[in-house]
């Protein structure tokens, strides 16, 4: 009997992985957030535990401590940017710094860490499939990917100094689904989609399945280090919203890169190069690894895409 | 039906389907009057519908021929590159009259590294080389060419690139194109050779920093030297402008016969004599890290490819009569 313990019970990722593993023999669910969640899955325990206050990682290595946790998924992190810049960085890295701080206190001999391809940042010299090893540059407006950057530089930093824990991080890329929501899907959901004049990205998906499925085998089974997350094939943007029928609207960066009182944008509280960047260079990543430890996915990037996009043109007639 | 100028603007619609549905009648009437009937029958109002719901069809399907979109994992898209080939084919047979040389050097069985002199700001010897190997030994055998990162940087130009099997130049991306079976050229000048001026055409500038060697080293793939001759009279650069060039965001700014004075016509190439001539392929030990290791032998094959290639160009440049013929 292994006690897995997950943060961001109230995410996506942390609620769904929860129900998995629940489901499973064998495991004994312990889920973290800030507030109970509504409709908790059968066998998740939950802790009521505020990763944004200044004693958490003593409150957490207790819980750590008492439930006799075997492996942590760490998922508290923001599905997507907020205004409250501040905010997104006390729960995001210093809330990292906190598990790894309490993890360290009750010896867990297992951790599994969500973050995101993004974390390699569009840039013009990127090689066209980026490798787990290839420096995290980021994105300087994208606020939530710098915290993510900096989180993994705080694991690494971490897992060299604690080798009895085997830290695994995964980073998996866009997630898109039948229930998936976040301010990338909002971006490819809307009828007229601003674009880059001129720039036409390769772009790669993962079904919200195949990533849960790479989560909880990460979680149940022995694999230290890095991999990306990601389904195999790309396709060009301007594929991607021509099969979902969406009308393109192409801008020239200079003009797009004004506007910054774009509503979409003020909800980020980014400068619009923050995401558009993302939709201008490559930032594709190398799933060959992740494949390896954690089996290919079940959906390719257009297959998942078409999952994606079939599911919200059910809902439409519904 | 009034004047138009007195007709307010509102009118200008009802003006515009009177106008049409006079044309139509008028249409109509001849063509059933050509068929031997006067009236204007049902038939024939029916047949002008389905005629203008066909081609509607037709329309929205020649639409949907470029939504394939279906691209392999470095983005070239064999769609764009059908509907292309016309236009590279005219390009090749009429308008630079390619002629190959040694092409039975080419192995079509096993991927390849090409090593070329590099000339002209478009990669048009890059097209011109992946479409000449593809029409030799198949759409499967098709190289993918190395393109620079100043390119990579214009927009408009780098997605038709990569469409037509443009990959930037990086060790990542030649490494894993070897190793998933795709034959690479390279242009190992890199800009240099493309920032030739008129004046110092078909010198061979230093091959990099022995990349190209070390790549087909470890990856156990025979090298081709590569002579493409005609492709720096495409435009001939006749000398560079440096300080516009710096508000572009460009290494240099080329100025040719054509450009900047014609605008973007400036991009079309010069219709000069082309020869294109491969080498006997280089042997490489084999695929073994610790000779890729080797500095002393990476620069001396690099050296050795080097020459060789220099020697191509000047052969080939021998079979020319002048730069036009």
């Amino acid at each position: 009997m292994s006690t897995i313990a997950i943060t961001g019970l109230r995410t996506f990722m942390g609620r769904r992985l929860a129900e998995r593993l629940a489901a499973e023999p064998g495991l004994r669910l312990v889920g973290l957030d800030r507030l109970r969640p509504h409709g908790l899955a059968a066998g998740v325990h939950f802790r009521e535990v505020d990763l944004t206050r200044p004693d958490a990682g003593s409150e957490l290595a207790d819980v750590f401590h008492k439930e006799e946790v075997d492996v942590v998924v760490h998922l508290a992190f923001r599905r997507e940017p907020t205004p409250d810049l501040d905010g997104d960085h006390e729960l995001e890295t210093i809330g990292s710094l906190h598990v790894l701080h309490a993890s360290a206190g009750a010896a867990v001999p297992r951790l599994v860490i969500g973050s995101s391809t993004m974390v390699y940042g569009p840039h013009l010299d990127n090689p066209n499939f980026l490798s787990e090893a290839h420096p995290l540059r980021g994105h300087p407006h994208a606020h939530c990917v710098q915290n993510r950057v900096e989180t993994e530089r705080l694991v690494a930093d971490w897992a060299a100094r604690h080798p009895a824990c085997a830290v695994t991080v995964l980073r998996p890329c866009w997630i898109v689904g039948p229930t998936y929501r976040d301010a990338v899907t909002r971006y490819f959901g809307r009828q007229v989609v601003p674009t880059l004049m001129g720039y036409d990205p390769l772009l790669q998906f993962v079904h919200e399945e195949d990533c849960l499925d790479a989560f909880a085998r990460a979680a149940t089974s022995h694999h230290p280090g890095v991999y990306n997350v990601v389904a195999p094939g790309v396709l060009p943007l301007s594929t991607v919203l021509r099969t979902a029928g969406k009308r393109l609207l192409p801008v020239p960066p200079p003009i797009l890169y004004r506007l910054r009182a774009y509503p979409s944008q003020a909800q980020t509280g980014d400068r619009p190069e923050g995401f558009y960047d993302y939709l201008r260079y490559l930032w594709v990543a190398d799933g060959r690894r992740g494949w390896e430890a954690f089996g290919r996915p079940v959906y390719s990037t257009r297959e998942a895409w078409m999952a994606a996009i079939s599911s919200k043109r059910m809902r439409s007639y519904r | 039906m009034s004047d138009p100028k007195a007709a307010p603007s509102r009118d200008r619609g009802e003006l515009w389907s009177g106008a049409l549905a006079g044309l139509r009648d008028e249409l109509l009437r001849r063509v059933a009057a050509e068929r031997g009937g006067d009236s204007l029958g049902e038939a024939g109002r029916f047949d002008l519908f389905t005629l203008f719901e066909d081609l509607r069809h037709r329309v929205g399907q020649l639409g949907m021929r470029e939504r394939s979109g279906e691209v392999d994992d470095f983005g070239l898209d064999p769609e764009t590159i059908r509907s292309a080939r016309p236009l590279f084919q005219l390009l090749r047979r009429r308008w630079w009259r390619i002629e190959l040389v040694g092409l039975e050097h080419v192995p079509d069985d096993r991927p390849v590294l090409f090593v070329a002199n590099h000339s002209g700001l478009l990669p048009w010897d890059g097209m011109a080389l992946a479409e000449t190997i593809e029409e030799a030994h198949g759409p499967a055998r098709r190289p993918r060419f190395l393109i620079a990162d100043w390119l990579i940087t214009l927009p408009f130009v780098q997605p038709a690139l990569a469409r037509l099997g443009g990959v930037r130049a990086c060790r990542e991306n030649a490494e894993r194109l070897l190793a998933t079976g795709h034959s690479v050229i390279a242009f190992p000048e890199g800009v240099k050779g493309a920032a030739k001026t008129f004046r110092d055409r078909y010198r061979l500038q230093r091959f990099g920093r022995g990349g190209a060697v070390r790549l087909a080293l470890e990856a156990g793939v025979p090298i081709v030297p590569v002579a493409v001759v005609g492709a720096e009279e495409t435009h001939p650069i006749l000398f560079k402008l440096a300080t516009p060039a710096r508000a572009f965001g460009l290494p240099f700014l080329p100025v040719t016969p054509t450009f900047p004075w014609l605008g973007p016509l400036g991009a079309l190439p010069l219709p000069s004599k082309w020869v294109i001539s491969f080498g006997e392929p280089l042997a490489t030990p084999g695929p073994d890290a610790a000779q890729a290791g080797d500095d002393l032998l990476v620069a001396r094959l690099t050296e050795e490819l080097r020459s060789e290639v220099q020697r191509l160009v000047k052969a080939a440049l021998a079979i020319r009569q002048g730069v036009f013929s």
